[in-house]
C-alpha cells in the first residue's frame, strides 16, 4: 500500500465529499488540527440536512390531526368530509383548497357528499316502511339512511358495513347501497361507527389512520421489521425518483420502491435486476449454453469431461457429442475420440452454424451476467456480515476499549463512523455492479461505451480498493489492538500504536468517503457528459482539436495513473491546462506510465509497449498521438 | 312444494323466497329462473340470446347460486352452454362489474341476469376474460361475430 499517502493527500482535496457517511463536525478530534494531513476536513459542511422525516406514531397522529384541522377550518367542513377530500387529494391540503373553492360542486359530487333536505322527522316515526334489502318491514324510526335518505334496515347495513370492512381500506369511501340512488351518496363514517361492533370500529380507524400514511404521495411506512414509524418527505420528488431513507429503528430503504436502498443506481434498474436473479429464465439460459438434448430422449446432458462419446445416463443411447449421431458410426475412421470428422464436414457446410452460435451467445451472455452477480452478491453478503460486526463492535468492543484505553466512549466514535461507513459502501458497491450490468451491455460494439464503461471500472475499482483497505483495518486492526489490550490488563496499553490505528482509521473513512462520493456522482450524472467534461478542461491549453483529443484524454484518465483519478478536480484540470508536454514531465517525476489496458505501472519511461500485456502505450511517447 | 321443500324454505332468508316467488310470476322477458328442488339457492337459468345479436335464437342455460352471506355477497352466476363471446371464458365464467366489485345488497337475481342478457347484446372486448376471443373481436369482429353465431347454431340449438 505504498501510495496511501497519495490517496490521503487527494482525499482531502476533494472539497465535495461525504454527502454521506463519516461526518466530519461529528470526528470531534480534540487534540491537533492538522492530523493526518486533512486541513480541507473543517471546510466540509456538517451532514447534509435529510431530506425526509422519521414519524413514530404519535408525531404521526400530531401530523394527521394537524392536516385535518387545518383544512377542516379553511373549508369550514367537518372532520368526515375532510378526511375524504384529502384522501381524494392524497393529503395534499393546497390542492384541498384549490379543488374546492375552484370546482366545489364537482368535488362534492365525486365524493358523494349530498346535502340533506332538512330534517327527516322519522326519528319518532311507528309506521312502517320495506327495506330493499331483506324485503321485511319496519318502524320507519329504526331504520338508518345516508343523506340521500335510502332507507334501510340497521341489520340489512351492519350486514353491508361487516361486508365492506372486510375487503380493505376501500371500505372508507362506501356509498349507499340503493341501486335508486343516483347521487352514490357516501356512508357517513358515524352511521358506520354506529352499526359497526367494537373490533370492526377499530378496524375502520386504523384504516382511517393508514390512509393518512398509505394515500399519501409524501409519506410511506418504514420497511422495517415490528417498526411502526412513517417516514415523511420533505421535498418535491420526480415521478420515480429513488431517495434513500434510513428509519429510527435502522432500516434503510429506498422511499419510492421500498426496495433496500440503492443510491445511486435507479429503482428501474434495481427491479429489472432483482427480477433477473430471481428469474428461471438464467437456469434456462445455463442448460441451452452447457448441455444438448439426448439425440434419443431428450434429456439435457452435460458434458463436465472426457472425450466426445457419451452415453445418456438415463437412456444408455451412445452417441458423439458433436454431431450427435450414433457412436456405432464413429471411431478412428471418424478422427478419434476426440474429434469427429463428421462435424467438421458439417460445420463447414454451415449445417451446425446457427445452434452452435446460439450455443455460444447464450453461454457469453450468461458469463457476463455471472460475473456482475457473483460480485453483487458477494458485497451483498460481506455488508450483511459487516452488519452484524458493526453491531457487535458497538455493543461489546466500545466500552472495553474505553475501558482499556481510559478515553470516553464518545471519544471511538470514529470507530462506529467507519463500520458504518463501511455497511453503506457495500451496499453502494453492490448496487453498482447492477448498474454496470445494463449500462454498458454495448461495450463490445460501441467504442464509446467501451470507454464510459472503462471509466466506470476505473472509479468502481478505485472506491472498491479503498473500501477493502478500510474494512481491513476495521477488522483486523481493531480486533488486533483490543485483544492485545486485553491480554495486557492494565497498564501495557500502547497509547501511540492506538493513536497512530485511530489516524489510520479516520483517515481510511475519510478516504473512503471521497472515493464513494465521486463513483455515485458520476452514476447519478450519467457518462454522456464525460466527454464534454474532459474536451472542455483540454480546450484551454490543447486549441480547437480538443473535442476529440478529450475523448482519448478520458480514455487516458480511466486507465491511467492513480493521480489522475484520484485527484480533486481542481488538480486535474490545472494538470491538464498545462498542456501535453509537461505531462511527459509529470510522467518523468512520477516515476512509471500506466497502461491503458492492464493498468499495470510500467517502470520502463521509455517503453513504447506495456510490460505485461504488451498493449501500444498511450499518450505521450505511446502510439496514441498517430493513430489519429 | 313437497315437505321437504318447505322445511328448507323455512330456512332460506325472507328476501331470497320474496325473490324466488317473484321470478316464477312476474318472469323476466326473455329469461327464466327456478329453484332446484334439491337445494333451494340453486337456479337453473335459461336465458334466450337477444334480437339483433349473435346469439339470436339459442337458448342458454345457466346455473345461479346464492351463497350463504347473499345478499351482502353476489350471487354466483357461470354459463353451462357453450358460448362465443369476450367476456365469457370456456369454463362459463362471466367477467361483469356486479358480480364483483360494484355488488350491491340492492340488486337481486332479476337485474344481474337482465345484465347478463344485455352483456350478450353488447359485448366488450377492453375487459375481456377469454383473451383470445377479444382479440378475435377487435381485429376482425365480422369474422368473431360469424363465429359467434356458428356456436350459438352448434351448442345453444335443439
Amino acid at each position: 500500500m505504498s501510495d496511501d499517502s497519495e490517496e490521503f493527500r487527494s482525499g482531502s482535496e476533494d472539497e465535495e465529499m461525504s454527502d454521506y457517511g463519516a461526518s466530519d463536525a461529528d470526528m470531534d478530534v480534540e487534540d491537533d488540527d492538522d492530523d493526518y494531513g486533512f486541513a480541507g476536513a473543517e471546510e466540509v459542511s456538517t451532514v447534509p440536512k435529510v431530506p425526509y422525516k422519521v414519524l413514530p406514531k404519535e408525531d404521526l397522529n400530531k401530523q394527521r390531526e394537524k392536516a385535518l384541522r387545518e383544512v377542516m377550518d379553511v373549508l369550514g367542513i367537518d372532520e368526515d368530509t375532510a378526511m375524504r377530500v384529502l384522501r381524494k387529494y392524497k393529503w395534499d391540503s393546497s390542492r384541498v383548497q384549490e379543488e374546492w373553492f375552484s370546482k366545489y360542486d364537482q368535488v362534492r359530487e365525486s365524493l358523494g357528499l349530498v346535502d340533506e333536505p332538512g330534517p327527516s322527522g322519522r326519528a319518532a316515526c311507528e309506521a312502517e316502511e320495506r327495506c330493499f334489502i331483506c324485503f321485511d318491514s319496519f318502524p320507519v324510526r329504526d331504520m338508518r339512511s345516508a343523506a340521500c335518505r335510502h332507507y334501510f334496515c340497521k341489520d340489512c347495513w351492519r350486514g353491508y358495513i361487516t361486508q365492506a370492512l372486510s375487503s380493505g381500506p376501500a371500505c372508507l369511501d362506501l356509498r349507499c347501497p340503493s341501486t335508486e340512488c343516483k347521487q352514490k351518496a357516501c356512508v357517513p363514517c358515524a352511521l358506520v361507527m354506529e352499526l359497526a361492533s367494537g373490533e370492526e370500529q377499530s378496524k375502520y380507524s386504523t384504516y382511517m389512520v393508514r390512509s393518512f400514511v398509505e394515500d399519501n404521495s409524501s409519506m410511506c411506512w418504514c420497511t422495517g421489521k415490528n417498526c411502526e414509524n412513517a417516514i415523511q418527505c420533505l421535498v418535491d420528488r420526480g415521478p420515480d425518483e429513488a431517495m434513500d431513507v434510513i428509519c429510527s429503528c435502522s432500516a434503510t430503504f429506498c422511499f419510492n420502491c421500498k426496495e433496500e436502498a440503492h443510491r445511486p443506481v435507479s429503482c428501474k434498474t434495481v427491479k429489472t435486476w432483482l427480477t433477473k436473479n430471481s428469474a428461471e429464465s438464467e437456469n434456462m439460459n445455463w442448460i441451452l449454453a452447457n448441455t444438448k438434448p439426448c439425440p434419443k430422449c431428450s434429456r439435457p446432458i452435460e458434458k463436465n469431461q472426457g472425450c466426445m462419446h457419451m452415453t445418456c445416463s438415463q437412456c444408455r443411447f451412445e452417441f458423439c457429442w458433436l454431431c450427435q449421431g450414433d457412436w456405432k458410426e464413429h471411431g478412428e475412421r471418424t478422427g478419434g475420440f476426440y474429434a469427429c470428422n463428421r462435424f467438421e464436414t458439417a460445420k463447414k457446410k454451415g449445417e451446425y452454424d446457427d445452434e452452435s452460435r446460439r450455443r455460444e451467445n447464450a453461454k457469453a451472455s450468461l458469463e457476463r451476467y455471472m460475473h456482475y452477480f457473483e460480485r453483487f452478491d458477494a458485497h451483498s453478503k460481506a455488508r450483511e456480515k459487516a452488519r452484524l460486526d458493526a453491531s457487535k463492535v458497538s455493543k461489546d468492543w466500545l466500552e472495553q476499549l474505553a475501558d482499556i484505553t481510559k478515553t470516553p466512549t464518545s471519544q471511538l466514535k470514529f470507530i462506529n463512523e467507519a463500520w458504518n461507513q463501511i455497511v453503506e459502501c457495500r451496499r453502494m458497491l453492490k448496487w453498482t455492479y447492477a448498474y454496470g450490468y445494463y449500462a454498458f451491455e454495448d461495450a463490445d460494439r460501441n467504442s464509446e461505451v467501451a470507454r464510459h464503461k472503462g471509466f466506470f471500472e476505473f472509479l468502481q475499482g478505485d472506491a472498491e480498493r479503498s473500501l477493502e483497505r478500510l474494512h481491513e483495518a476495521a477488522e483486523k486492526d481493531l480486533g488486533a489492538h483490543v485483544t492485545k489490550a486485553r491480554n495486557q490488563a492494565d497498564g501495557g496499553f500502547d497509547a501511540d500504536a492506538f493513536q497512530t490505528f485511530r489516524k489510520n482509521l479516520i483517515g481510511l473513512t475519510d478516504v473512503t468517503a471521497g472515493f464513494f462520493d465521486k463513483l455515485v456522482k458520476q452514476l447519478e450524472k450519467g457518462f454522456s457528459s464525460m466527454e464534454a467534461d474532459y474536451a472542455g478542461q483540454v480546450d484551454d491549453g490543447a486549441g480547437p482539436s480538443g473535442v476529440n483529443e478529450g475523448g482519448e484524454q478520458a480514455a487516458g484518465a480511466a486507465g491511467g495513473p492513480a493521480a489522475t483519478g484520484t485527484t480533486g478536480h481542481k488538480g486535474r484540470r490545472s494538470k491538464k491546462a498545462r498542456g501535453v508536454d509537461e505531462d511527459v514531465v509529470l510522467l518523468g517525476e512520477q516515476g512509471f506510465w500506466t497502461c491503458n489496458k492492464c493498468t499495470y505501472n510500467n517502470q520502463d519511461l521509455t517503453a513504447r509497449r506495456c510490460e505485461v500485456c504488451n498493449e501500444a502505450r498511450a499518450g505521450p511517447g505511446g502510439g496514441a498521438g498517430n493513430r489519429r | 312444494m313437497n315437505p321437504d321443500q318447505a322445511a328448507q324454505a323455512a330456512q332460506l332468508p325472507r328476501r331470497i323466497i320474496k325473490e324466488t316467488q317473484k321470478l316464477l310470476s312476474e318472469p323476466a322477458p326473455g329469461i327464466s329462473a327456478s329453484p332446484s328442488e334439491e337445494n333451494l339457492r340453486y337456479f337453473n337459468v335459461m336465458i334466450l340470446g337477444p334480437q339483433q345479436s349473435p346469439y339470436e335464437g339459442g337458448v342458454f342455460k345457466l346455473e345461479l347460486f346464492l351463497p350463504e352471506d347473499y345478499p351482502m355477497a353476489p350471487p354466483k352466476v357461470r354459463f353451462l352452454t357453450k358460448i362465443y363471446h369476450p367476456n365469457i371464458d370456456k369454463l362459463g365464467r362471466i367477467c361483469l362489474d356486479i358480480l364483483k366489485d360494484k355488488w350491491s345488497p340492492a340488486l337481486q337475481i332479476r337485474t344481474v341476469l337482465l345484465s347478463i342478457q344485455a352483456l350478450l347484446s353488447a359485448p366488450n372486448p377492453d375487459d375481456p376474460l377469454a383473451e383470445h376471443v377479444a382479440k378475435h373481436w377487435k381485429e376482425n369482429e365480422k369474422e368473431a361475430i360469424a363465429t359467434a353465431r356458428q356456436w350459438t347454431a352448434m351448442h345453444a340449438q335443439g
